[in-house]
C-alpha cells in the first residue's frame, strides 16, 4: 500500500476515533449536567467529598458552568471534526473550492474554541471555591497561531482552486 | 464570452476533420472539442501556433471578438 494511502487511512481513522471520543464526552457531560440539576443534593455531596472545606454551593455552580462550557466546546469540536472528515475524504483531489470553504469553517471552529478561553478564565476567576478543578485560564499562543494559519491556508486553497480551474479550462 | 472560435468553419474550409487535426497538433479530441464549442477559458500560444500551422491560417481566422461582428 502506498505511503499516501496509509497516511490518509490513518488520518481517517484518527478523525473517526476523535469524533467518537468527542461524542462520548459530549454525552457524558450533558448527562452529568442534567443529573446535577435534577439531583442537586447528591451533586453537592459529590462536590463536598471532592473539594473538602470549600464553599460547596459556589463550587457546584462553577462546576455546572464548566460543564455547560464543555458542552459548547464539544458541539463546536463535533462540527470541526465533521468538516475535517470531509477534507480528509477529498485528499484524492484536494485543490477544490469546497475545501477552501471547509478550511475556513475549521478556522471559525478553532476561533470559537480559542474564545472559550474567556469564559473558562471568568469561571476560574469568579469561582475560586473550585480549587484544583477550575480551568487554568491560560492564553494558548499556539492555539491562536493555529487559528491564523488555518485562515491563511483557507485563502491559499481558494486561490489555488481558482488557478486550477483556470488551468483546467486552458487548451 | 465575447471571443468566438471559428475552428469548425476553418476545418470545413480545409476539408479536415477534428480527429485529423487532433492527430496533427497532438491535442486530445476532447480538448479540441472544448475549444471548438467555445467552452475553453484560455488558449496557449503554443496550441494556437500548432493549429494555425496545421490549418495554414492566421490566429485572426480562428478567433474573433464578438463585438467586431
Amino acid at each position: 500500500m502506498p505511503i499516501d494511502n496509509r497516511l490518509t487511512g490513518a488520518a481517517r481513522l484518527a478523525v473517526r476515533i476523535a469524533t467518537l471520543g468527542n461524542g462520548l464526552f459530549l454525552a457524558a457531560v450533558a448527562v452529568a449536567l442534567l443529573l446535577s440539576l435534577v439531583f442537586p443534593a447528591a451533586f453537592a455531596g459529590i462536590v463536598a467529598r471532592a473539594l473538602p472545606g470549600n464553599d460547596i454551593a459556589a463550587a457546584a455552580m462553577g462546576m455546572r458552568l464548566l460543564m455547560g462550557l464543555g458542552i459548547v466546546m464539544a458541539i463546536v469540536t463535533a462540527r470541526l471534526l465533521s468538516v475535517l472528515a470531509a477534507v480528509v475524504a477529498s485528499v484524492a483531489d484536494p485543490f477544490i473550492a469546497a475545501n477552501a470553504v471547509r478550511l475556513q469553517q475549521i478556522g471559525w471552529c478553532l476561533l470559537a474554541l480559542q474564545l472559550c478561553e474567556i469564559p473558562a478564565w471568568l469561571i476560574a476567576r469568579n469561582f475560586p471555591a473550585m480549587g484544583s478543578a477550575a480551568p487554568s485560564g491560560d492564553v494558548s499562543i499556539a492555539g491562536w497561531m493555529a487559528v491564523l494559519m488555518v485562515f491563511v491556508l483557507a485563502r491559499v486553497f481558494a486561490v489555488g482552486a481558482a488557478m486550477r480551474d483556470d488551468l483546467a479550462g486552458t487548451i | 464570452m465575447p471571443i468566438v472560435v471559428h475552428l469548425d468553419a476553418m476545418l470545413a474550409r480545409r476539408g479536415m476533420s477534428l480527429t485529423e487535426l487532433s492527430e496533427r497538433v497532438d491535442i486530445t479530441l476532447a480538448n479540441l472539442s472544448i475549444l471548438k464549442t467555445g467552452k475553453a477559458r484560455a488558449i496557449r500560444f503554443s496550441t494556437l501556433e500548432a493549429i494555425c500551422t496545421a490549418l495554414d491560417c492566421q490566429p485572426g481566422d480562428l478567433l474573433q471578438n464578438k463585438d467586431d461582428a
